[in-house]
């Protein structure tokens, strides 16, 4: 799956995006292999949200390979 | 509720449609500007960052939401991204309604919500990058780095003027037009098999054939019971009501049609089953593909509206070198930046106008006039460097960047006047290569209206680098390819920025961080295809 990174979150990741492998993972199992790749993000995590294919989803999602996937970190548009 | 939503890279300018929507005695609009300020500290710019699909969407889904609370008519929104001058709007959102009072609620009650929920971000722009877009910009004195010059590059390259074009000639540029079906598509109802159209409820076995419908004959009639008529695949069928009984399916003795079997279709391709009147087929900003020219062609448009190309002009310098087709003196080399800039140009169908001058020769500015994007191969030398300068400022372009923090391409020039871009290369072919493919490709898809362009994408190592820690991010030649899925980057020999053997094999450059020393196989890195 694709993972996307906005705003201040890429100073940590110095990506915009990056894919995983690896269909079915809740979010919880997504946060461990992001953190994984990216253990800068772990104080982050408590304010970021998860989108789902461009939809906000809840901590019960599961997530599959063809999934593009976004952490909306708070955010601060207008 | 009518919804309108953009996002916009360059500056907002919104009115109210004329006429408004039918019933509407109010039009509330709202821009939200960037103030000079921030915590007390004077500030030039901010930038905006989009999630762009979600954003639009959400955008959507909030109005919607408030339409059911506040029965309004229209709205519509339009939200900057990229940088915003101070003094200039970041959003400007407008909503029409029977009363006032609802299209107040509803815009203050949107903005509300957009604040929670549009995944938007701003930031204060780096202060070279808030220079840049102060009108009185002067001359930013320090080294830039690549993915500064990179951002300048977008803000100074909007979109280029429109032409139209014909179909055949239109391959590869972008469309600025949306393209909406100008009649149902298809516009009649169609045949998809050959056959034999009976109708609908007629559950007979036995026909009479009354008639005969080829591809491209128009004979409408009434069909009777127990009538049929042969039709071809794409035949218009005769009238409504019917289905067509598949050729495979029927026993033919002269005009008696016997029917051996019914499949559960009716073997039609409906009037406006791939695209109603008025829906748009192709949206502006596409780029014309072999396919997207096949459907212009099919609806009728001809002469696309499109970007024009950028008018290019090349000029190689140097007292070293001599045409490719020459047999080089001792101390000569062969040009082959000017081919190098001429097949990279080419790919955008760009055909630049190349001259090769002896530095201390002369180029007469009327070879500038009409030229977008001039190009300077100089050399690597100070003194070249210092020359390429001053011929720019003879010429009236304004020194926007003068060396990069990045590596090759120390000494890059980039320069404006007007609309018009400069660079100047450093003359070694690697460093041609690298930047030209992280600056001027920037720019060229800034100026062809594709959106953002190109950027940076994350992929593994394939053999270990041996950066050797250089104290500056570096630009490394790369082979890339996709292996079982992932891209898998395969770093080129590279000796020195006048190695050319790698650039035979050259499709990426991998991006190298700061201080970066041995980055083994298998590691994750950063590359730019080219």
């Amino acid at each position: 799956m694709r993972i996307r990174f906005f705003a201040h979150l890429q100073d940590v990741t110095r990506c915009a995006e990056m894919s995983l492998v690896g269909g079915g993972m809740d979010a919880d199992g997504l946060w461990r292999r992001l953190l994984e790749a990216h253990p800068g993000l772990e104080k982050y995590r408590s304010s970021v949200r998860l989108a789902r294919n461009s939809e906000y989803v809840g901590p019960d999602a599961r997530f599959e390979d063809a999934d593009e996937v976004a952490l909306i970190p708070p955010v601060s548009g207008g | 509720m009518e919804i309108e939503i953009q996002l916009v890279s360059g500056p907002i300018s919104a009115r109210h449609p004329s006429p408004l929507p039918a019933g509407a005695g109010a039009w509330v609009e709202f821009s939200g500007v960037v103030r000079g300020e921030e915590n007390g500290q004077p500030i030039a710019a901010l930038e905006y960052e989009a999630y762009a699909p979600m954003a639009e969407r959400e955008m959507r889904k909030i109005l919607e939401d408030l339409a059911a609370r506040h029965p309004c008519l229209a709205a519509r929104v339009i939200h900057r991204t990229g940088i915003v001058p101070a003094g200039e709007a970041a959003i400007y959102a407008a909503i029409a309604g029977r009363h006032r009072a609802e299209a107040l609620a509803m815009l203050g009650e949107f903005m509300d919500r957009l604040k929670q929920d549009v995944p938007i971000w701003k930031r204060r722009a780096l202060p070279r990058l808030e220079k840049a877009a102060a009108p009185a910009g002067g001359l930013p004195p320090a080294a830039h780095s690549a993915a500064e010059v990179r951002e300048l590059l977008r803000q100074w390259c909007p979109p280029l003027g429109v032409e139209r074009v014909a179909l055949a000639e239109a391959t590869g540029r972008v469309l600025r037009e949306t393209v909406a079906a100008p009649e149902d598509q298809p516009p009649f109802d169609r045949s998809s098999v050959d056959g034999f159209a009976v109708r609908l409820e007629d559950g007979a076995a036995r026909f009479r054939i009354v008639d005969e419908i080829r591809a491209g004959d128009w004979k409408p009639r009434v069909l009777q019971p127990g009538e049929a008529v042969r039709i071809a695949t794409g035949g218009a069928l005769p009238g409504e009501g019917l289905r067509v009984v598949m050729k495979e399916d029927a026993l033919v003795e002269g005009d008696a049609l016997a029917v051996r079997r019914r499949d559960g279709g009716r073997n039609i391709r409906f009037r406006g089953e791939d695209a109603a009147a008025g829906q748009a087929l192709v949206e502006a900003g596409a780029v014309l593909s072999p396919g997207v020219a096949g459907l212009l062609a099919s609806v009728g448009c001809s002469q696309p509206l499109v970007t024009r190309r950028p008018r290019a002009l090349h000029v190689a310098t140097g007292n070293e070198i001599v045409a490719p087709e020459q047999t080089p003196g001792r101390g000569q080399i062969r040009d082959s930046n000017s081919t190098l800039v001429r097949a990279f140009l080419g790919q955008w169908g760009i055909a630049p106008e190349q001259r090769r001058v002896a530095e201390e020769g002369g180029l007469h500015q009327s070879a500038l006039e009409g030229a977008d994007l001039v190009l300077i191969s100089g050399g690597a030398s100070v003194g070249r460097h210092d020359f390429t300068r001053q011929w720019l400022e003879a010429w009236g372009f304004a020194i926007q960047v003068s060396k990069t923090t990045a590596r090759p391409g120390k000494p890059l020039i980039v320069a404006r006047r007007g609309g018009a871009l400069a660079f100047g290369l450093p003359g070694n072919p690697l460093a041609h290569f690298v930047c030209l493919n992280l600056y001027v490709r920037c720019a060229l898809e800034c100026w062809s209206g594709q959106g953002a362009g190109r950027d940076f994408q994350e992929g593994a190592l394939a053999a270990g680098l041996a950066a050797g820690g250089e104290g500056r991010e570096t630009f490394w030649p790369a082979h890339w390819r996709l292996t079982a899925g992932r891209a898998e980057l395969l770093p080129l020999r590279w000796k020195s920025s006048g190695d050319l053997t790698a650039l035979a094999s050259a499709n990426a450059l991998i991006r190298v961080p700061r201080g970066a020393r041995d980055l083994a196989a298998g590691e994750r890195v950063e590359f730019l295809e080219c």
